[in-house]
């Protein structure tokens, strides 16, 4: 069942998605719901890079916070100490991820399954404590903050709360329609067939290792291009911060109560859990720690054992009972 | 200089005993129910506050507590394996990693809800005392730790090897399917399983409390050692994880000593790292 091309009106749905969301800051004015706009594409973009080796291929990583922090270092890096501009920097930082998951993925391959997803937190952890230990080149603990130039487009810094949400629209379009053309090529069909038996996949001549190695170079540069944005938008960097371990869960978290490895999961699983956050703390206030990561932990374990297929499941199904119980029209 | 050294090593080998009792109770739940306990670090912090709650309240002796927080966590062990495990066993990865990954955020974060970031300690009379051996200095609190923490996996490899439900146990852990061919209940085994394990890390909390703090995030530093000695004393090897988390131990205090304050957890990453560069399938394993 391979789909080459998008139907008419798949393609007028997009465009009137892609409009609304273009059109949507200058209906809104508050800062703080735009601030609330950019958290949903932000994670729901870092969620679509995660989903391309996690969700398509099962390789349940809990370590993307490396590339994340790797991303966000590198571009701070050369910006700070080269004057760089972080559009390049973005790009450099992508590219260092992508080399990094070579050696990483290297040693995390040799493991399957739970101990694989071990082997990444241990790989990001240590990361962390590198950038933690070696202040010469990345003020160690304190980290940094990033000189506020007003604003200047050039070097990705803007007055208004706006532009930075259309650079991280851009970034999760850009992920979607990566994810969409990989779905739908022989990639896409290798992926999935990793994810349901690698050893079946690599009987059938499928090049696993080969396959992994490849989708995790395009999830790492992905996810480092939103290290990079992170950083610019809230002019700060530490090791904490950029290698947090909330980052590589909410990345997966995302696509798991969304949808694992299907192209809108991620994104409406951040709606959700990014709604359910904002509305605790309105209603509790933020001074009791913990309660929104025992929520997302509630709504995980809720998927897990009761819909497994995520939201994206349960709107499917819906929509099959609608479908079937409207008379089919002549 | 040669003094140094072997303090480091005492202090490594005393908590190294505690690790054990924590890598034990993750290799068992893996050799015998095929899953990762991501959440055994937050039943070690579970142990914790039971303990420091009875020293606080009613003045009972952490290590006394042993007798509440072993059995307590057995209980909890038989429910999550009953409740939650058993629904998500099958051929699929996903549901198995992600429910006890959310079981510890859960316990993680209502903890940190309810007990708020704060450190508690317990004093006993026998926290400060150490005994004194040449120029080497053993701190009573851990040598207990340690003490008891052998007696217990000692007890466990006992039961594994004689009674007939730690045989089947065994037996489930080597093949599941052929083990219940031969008429072993095996829900019955993987509760037995789970609430040993968590009985272990129980008492590994208690056994902390008296020179240990307690708080929320207490567990990841425990379950992070479990998980690096698992791998590297082979999964599912109580006998491997035992060894291996008494060397992570040493190589984390003598990385402490000679690498740096901050540096325990680093070195332990480098030994995860170069057992899966070199040597895979841990140190006493064929290849799978």
């Amino acid at each position: 069942m391979i789909r080459h091309g998008l139907s008419a009106r798949t393609f007028l749905l997009l465009a009137i998605g892609l409009a609304v969301m273009i059109a949507l800051p200058l209906v809104v004015k508050s800062s703080f719901a735009i601030d609330i706009f950019i958290r949903i594409l932000l994670f729901s973009f870092i969620g679509t890079a995660w989903n391309l080796m996690g969700g398509y291929a099962k390789q349940l990583s809990l370590g993307h916070a490396a590339y994340f922090g790797l991303g966000a270092y590198t571009s701070t890096i050369l910006q700070i100490d080269f004057s760089v501009s972080p559009w390049i920097g973005m790009i450099a930082g992508g590219i260092v991820a992508m080399l990094a998951s070579l050696p990483i993925g290297w040693l995390c391959f040799r493991l399957r399954g739970p101990y694989f997803t071990i082997a990444t937190i241990a790989t990001a952890q240590a990361l962390m404590l590198i950038f933690l230990k070696f202040r010469d080149f990345a003020w160690g603990a304190e980290g940094t903050t990033i000189p506020n130039l007003g604003n200047a487009p050039l070097m990705m810094q803007f007055e208004s709360k706006a532009a930075y949400y259309y650079v991280v629209l851009g970034l999760l379009v850009v992920g979607l329609a990566i994810t969409s053309i990989i779905e739908r090529s022989w990639m896409g069909y290798y992926l999935v067939a990793i994810g349901e038996d690698e050893d079946a996949a690599e009987a059938i001549g499928v090049n696993a290792p080969r396959i992994k190695r490849d989708i995790y170079m395009i999830s790492s540069f992905l996810t480092a291009l939103a290290g990079t944005f992170y950083t610019q938008y809230i002019y700060f960097i530490d090791p904490a911060t950029a290698f947090s371990f909330n980052i590589s869960i909410e990345a997966a978290l995302v696509s798991i109560v969304g949808g694992i490895g299907t192209l809108w999961g991620p994104v409406i699983g951040t709606v959700l859990l990014e709604t359910t956050s904002t509305l605790l703390q309105s209603w509790l206030g933020s001074s009791i720690g913990g309660v929104q990561l025992t929520v997302y932990s509630l709504i995980l374990m809720a998927v897990i054992l009761w819909r497994p297929t995520g939201l994206i499941g349960l709107i499917t199904e819906a929509w099959q009972r609608y479908a079937k119980r409207k008379p089919a029209r002549a | 200089m040669w003094e140094t050294v072997a303090q480091a090593v005492i202090n490594g080998l005393l908590i190294g005993g505690i690790y054990a009792l924590v890598s034990i109770g993750v290799t068992l739940i893996f050799g015998v129910v095929k899953i990762v306990n991501f959440a055994q670090g937050e039943f070690v912090m579970i142990g914790m506050y039971i303990s420091f709650f009875l020293a606080n309240q009613f003045g009972l002796d952490p290590l006394l507590s042993l007798f509440v927080t072993m059995p307590a966590l057995f209980v909890i062990g038989v429910l999550v394996q009953h409740f939650l495990i058993r629904r998500v066993l099958g051929p699929n990865d996903m549901p198995q990693i992600f429910l006890t990954f959310a079981l510890s955020l859960l316990l993680l974060n209502l903890a940190l809800m309810l007990f708020t970031a704060n450190y508690r300690t317990v004093h006993t009379s026998y926290s400060d005392e150490a005994f004194h051996l040449g120029g080497l200095y053993i701190p009573e609190a851990k040598l207990i730790a340690f003490g008891v923490a052998m007696l217990l996996s000692g007890a466990l490899w006992v039961f594994l090897h004689t009674t007939d439900l730690g045989k089947a146990m065994r037996a489930a852990a080597q093949n599941r399917d052929v083990a219940m061919l031969m008429g072993i209940n095996p829900n019955r085994v993987f509760c037995v399983a789970l609430g040993i394990a968590l009985a272990l890390a129980g008492a590994a909390g208690s056994l902390l409390m008296p020179f240990y703090s307690a708080y929320p995030f207490v567990g990841q530093v425990f379950v992070l050692m479990a998980f690096v000695a698992v791998v590297l004393g082979t999964l599912g090897n109580v006998m491997g994880a035992l060894i291996a988390s008494l060397m992570m131990g040493i190589a984390e205090s003598l990385g402490i000593q000679y690498v740096g304050a901050d540096s325990g957890l680093i070195v332990v990453f480098a030994m995860l790292l170069l057992t899966l560069a070199f040597k895979p399938t841990g140190l006493g394993g064929k290849a799978r």
